[in-house]
């Protein structure tokens, strides 16, 4: 019995559960990426940037509404979809005319694109730091183990993680543009010539991924500072996420971002002052042990 | 071919422009050059300088100028990275030849441009970063300190925490130069005034970090009397959002350097953390005096927002840079240092020296705990505070050369 | 490929860029001639890196790590140990090149994107120890005022020895990509299979390849210190790497000064729109753009384009071996 409560100790249970919620903001915007670059094999680096939109927009939408409950939940259903017009519009205008070039052009110009937006968003909402108010109805937290406190919002977003990826997993597997996209990711002159316009289940695929980068934003945005810079912090995380998860696989995404997640707020319970480290390490160990990814990937 | 010829074009035009773009001024003026971060997290606290700083000067050029001269200035972008910081400082110097560096909040390129100033001779106003090295161990003549460094705010903190009953303290912050600076002055001049304290433990997360939960439910298990949250000003909203989130707030008394300056209390509204002690060198609201007051109107019109607490800096870096060229007589760099040195300038909260001995300026320091007030409807202020002058808490002449040896 | 753009009648232009980059010292204002010693040296490890990307087909995308990891060896020696900076400035280039070797043997059995984020996170690691160690690297402070020995301390001497390191440097790559090896690590490039076929080892010469990149990324994080005797962090961050891959991709991958040309273009774009607006990203990232679509080849790849023959359709031989063999890993 000892043991047992030596290892399901308050402590451990309570930083699992805060894993885990973490892992759902870096689960749904990986999730995204990983479509993109599984199904479109574009290295989207503008990603961040949508992110950083997203929660930006969420920030206005939800003033606009009043800023309380009813404006975050405004923002939750608009800020993603405007992300999502916002993406259409680039692939139809850019993307579209790229896809059979170079990985690295591809990425050079994701990469331009964020360089882009970085100023853009800081001409349209300026410098000052941005707060998003966390609705009343998930304000404060429970006490769970050993009195120790759960933010609700945390709750809610452990509730929703489960959410987005059934409905993803759904529009992936089992609807009609799910399955032609995962065909046109593997060979997309076959599927061209049967007569399905390829053209727009990219840009559908694209619309979709970019949506998510902008629901993460959306749903981070009441728990952190809104501030420029935001898309720099989470990139590199995604694209670490996407990799040992599996290129285009929702699921992976979410094993690759369980991963990450626990090993950070495992690692800070055993070693606070370096607890950065676990993640990356993850990483690692996951690569040169699994180097294709740990699930399937779509190339 | 036609696609080519336009990129060509333009791209030969952008390269002709760019080796055009010297200064439109004539020789006739005061020229300052300020590298800073206006991109990114640190943004806000660095245009709040800028704005400050502007309109001192464009007070001072509707009078006419200093020496007959306008005060003219140029500002850079670094975004927060070192090396581009440099090497726009040493173009401000070597190209644009402004008469005087101003800048910045990142310290490594304040540590890399007061090295740089030094070798070219050029007086270097540091008016955003906080670090003790820039006016103690790597301080020089040609570097001045107008900021507050985390030497000063820790002495101020530690000497009113003494005065509290709490003995077990926990210490987290943003792992780099800045949180480690503030966190180690604070607990080390602590222990000197009260040996009783203990250190529990100590957390780092990442700057930037987002999602600062799990750290706090790892402190929270641990029960210290107090918690000293050595943050940054970008992740000390967040903090103060999750540290409201998990009730951190009313369970663990904390300090936060900068926290109840009205950059921080101002995005979080009425959702503020209550309770949270903090220091600051200005409050656009405290002391409630007639100058004060009269200054901030002039911000609020000029700007349409209430000024926070690094207005001070850009409104003191204006007025030296008049007073200075004026006592010195010229436009000369060593004179202007010499006429720094001990000078006076008047303040929205008073008088505040430029000391000789180490050319860092004496600013007083605010210690309040936020709370709500029925006189601020939209955010959160400062309440028993009490104000601790720079003498009280300032490291001394000797202690701060000592470090330079 | 071959020829180069300062083939046959460009030899001349060669020759006379050669000569005006010795004179600029003479007529040149300071400024310029520290703009000019930063973009030789940021040009060298843009090329460094093309080493392995553009002729090995490596997706080498932290190499900022060997960069800043010869800059802080030679840092700290000529700091900590009390030996001649000489002796710092030849231990950078060796320890990069020793980092090369170690993260080599540990990502080489990856390979493409794998590669590149396993390189990543070994990459991150590196840095979160220098950025940390506060009380050995400065932490994220960096090293500051780095004394240099007197012959190379002003501006004009530092630009020299840039000049001529830069050169040699360049001089070695070159002779290496046109020497059997060179031809053999292309090879490998275009088709792995059919050069393990012919006898050839191809992550042995991966490997050699990486360490010689790492190498010559040493070589700059040494000028680097000449030029602005300091050292940061953040010359190990992934945001460094990208900003060098960008320099390669957009001045021509497929050639050997393309890197150079790219790192030329935004260093300067860089320092002079920030003249005119503080939104110096917007108009890179314009730019960047506007090259892509009509210069899928970098600029230089253009200009050698509509000069010679070679790497377009080299480019889309590549393209679809690079696609097919991905699909054949996965």
């Amino acid at each position: 019995m000892d043991l047992f409560t030596a290892i399901f100790s308050p402590k451990l249970m309570s930083q699992i559960l805060v894993g885990l919620s973490r892992t759902v903001i870096l689960f749904i915007v990986a999730s995204g990426l990983s479509l993109i670059l599984g199904v479109l094999r574009i290295p989207n680096i503008w990603h961040g940037s949508l992110y950083m939109v997203g929660a930006f927009m969420t920030f206005t939408i939800s003033g606009a509404f009043g800023g309380g409950s009813m404006g975050f939940w405004m923002a939750l259903i608009l800020a993603p979809i405007s992300v999502a017009l916002v993406s259409l519009i680039a692939e139809r205008s850019f993307f579209q005319h790229l896809y059979e070039r170079e990985h690295l052009m591809l990425l050079l110009l994701t990469f331009a694109f964020s360089l882009v937006f970085g100023d853009l968003v800081k001409m349209v909402w300026g410098l000052e730091y941005k707060s998003v108010p966390v609705p009343r109805v998930f304000q404060g937290s429970v006490h769970l183990f050993g009195g120790l406190p759960f933010p609700i919002y945390n709750v809610f977003l452990l509730a929703i993680g489960p959410v987005v990826a059934i409905a993803l997993w759904i529009i992936v597997n089992k609807t009609k543009i799910g399955k032609i996209s995962r065909a046109a990711a593997v060979d997309r002159e076959m599927v061209g010539a049967v007569g399905i316009n390829v053209s727009w289940v990219f840009a559908f695929v694209f619309m979709i991924g970019c949506l998510l980068a902008g629901l993460g934003g959306a749903l981070v945005a009441p728990t952190v500072n809104v501030s420029l810079g935001m898309d720099h912090t989470l990139i590199m995380e995604a694209f670490l996420i996407v990799i040992i998860g599996g290129l285009g696989n929702v699921w992976g995404a979410l094993v690759g971002a369980l991963i990450f997640g626990l090993a950070q707020s495992l690692g800070i319970l055993i070693w606070p002052q370096f607890g950065i480290v676990f993640p990356y390490a993850a990483v690692i160990i996951v690569l040169l042990l699994r180097p294709t990814g740990l699930l399937k990937s779509t190339w | 071919m036609k696609k080519a010829i336009y990129l060509s074009v333009f791209m030969v035009g952008l390269l002709g422009l760019s080796l055009f773009s010297t200064s439109s001024y004539g020789g006739n003026t005061i020229k300052v050059g300020i590298v800073d971060t206006y991109s990114g997290p640190p943004a806000t606290m660095s245009q709040d300088i800028l704005d400050a700083f502007k309109l001192v000067v464009n007070e001072i050029n509707a009078k006419g100028g200093v020496l007959g001269k306008k005060i003219e200035f140029v500002t850079r972008d670094e975004k927060f990275k070192p090396d581009i910081g440099l090497a726009m400082a040493k173009e401000l110097v070597l190209k644009e030849n402004v008469d005087l560096l101003m800048g910045t909040i990142s310290s490594s390129t304040a540590l890399a441009v007061s090295d740089f100033a030094k070798k070219e001779k050029i007086p270097f106003l540091v008016t955003n970063s906080r670090t003790e090295k820039i006016t103690g161990e790597k301080g020089h003549r040609y570097v001045f300190g107008i900021a507050e460094n985390t030497a000063m705010a820790g002495r101020a903190a530690a000497k009113a925490l003494s005065q509290k009953p709490y003995l077990k303290y926990w210490i987290a912050g943003d792992d780099y130069e800045y949180g480690h600076s503030i966190a180690e002055n604070v607990w080390n001049n602590l222990k000197k005034l009260k040996p009783g304290v203990q250190l529990v433990d100590q957390t780092w997360w990442k700057v930037g970090e987002s999602d600062f939960t799990p750290y706090i439910t790892q402190i929270m298990s641990a029960k210290p009397d107090f918690l000293i949250a050595a943050t940054g000003g970008a992740t000390m909203v967040t903090f103060a959002k999750a540290a409201k989130a998990t009730g951190l707030v009313s369970r663990v008394p904390m300090y936060q350097h900068t926290v109840i300056d009205y950059g921080i209390m101002g995005p979080l509204g009425m959702d503020g953390p209550e309770g949270v002690y903090g220091t600051a060198p200005y409050l656009f609201y405290y002391p409630d005096t007639a100058a004060n007051k009269a200054y901030v109107e002039a911000f609020r019109k000029a700007y349409g927002r209430y000024p926070q607490m690094f207005a001070l800096f850009g409104y003191s870096a204006a007025k030296f840079i008049e007073k200075g060229f004026q006592k010195a007589g010229a436009v000369d760099k060593e004179k202007f240092i010499n006429a720094l040195e001990g000078m006076v300038i008047d303040s929205p909260v008073g008088n505040l020296e430029m000391r000789a001995c180490d050319h860092q300026l004496q600013l007083p320091m605010i210690f309040g705990v936020t709370k709500k007030n029925p006189n601020f409807k939209d955010f959160l202020v400062a309440s028993d505070i009490v104000m601790v002058p720079s003498k009280d808490f300032m490291p001394t002449c000797e202690e701060v050369l000592k470090t330079r040896k | 490929m071959s020829n180069g753009i300062f083939g046959g009648k460009g030899r001349i232009l060669g020759v006379a860029i050669l000569v005006l980059l010795f004179l600029f010292p003479l007529f040149l204002p300071r400024f310029y001639i520290y703009l000019l010693s930063i973009i030789l040296l940021t040009g060298l490890l843009a090329t460094s890196l093309n080493f392995p990307l553009g002729y090995g087909g490596i997706f080498q995308f932290h190499h900022a790590v060997f960069y800043g990891v010869g800059a802080y060896a030679a840092a700290l020696m000529i700091t900590k140990s009390g030996l001649s900076p000489w002796i710092g400035f030849v231990a950078g280039p060796f320890a990069a090149a020793f980092v090369s070797l170690v993260m080599g043997l540990i990502c080489i059995r990856l390979s493409r994107l794998y590669f590149g984020m396993l390189q990543i996170s070994l990459g991150s690691l590196i840095w979160i120890i220098v950025y940390r160690w506060y009380s050995f690297t400065g932490g994220d402070n960096g090293i500051h005022g780095i004394p240099l020995p007197d012959v190379i301390s002003s501006s004009k001497n530092a630009y020299y020895f840039t000049l001529i390191v830069t050169l040699l440097s360049l001089w070695v790559l070159y002779k290496i990509i046109h020497s059997p090896f060179g031809s053999a690590l292309q090879g490998t490039r275009d088709n792995p299979v059919r050069s393990a076929m012919i006898g050839i080892n191809v992550r042995l010469h991966q490997l050699v390849a990486l360490i010689i990149a790492g190498f010559f990324a040493g070589v700059a994080g040494s000028l680097f210190i000449v030029v602005d005797t300091t050292v940061f962090p953040d010359m190990l961050f992934w945001t460094l790497s990208l900003e060098v891959l960008i320099m390669c991709l957009l001045g021509g991958w497929f050639t050997f000064l393309g890197p150079m040309l790219g790192a030329a273009i935004i260093i300067i774009l860089r320092t002079f729109i920030s003249g005119f607006t503080d939104y110096w990203t917007l108009p890179l990232g314009l730019l960047m753009m506007s090259v892509i679509f009509f210069l899928p080849n970098g600029i230089l790849g253009y200009i050698q384009e509509k000069l010679y023959w070679s790497p377009a359709e080299h480019a889309d031989l590549v393209e679809d071996d690079m696609v097919q063999q991905t699909a054949k890993e996965s």
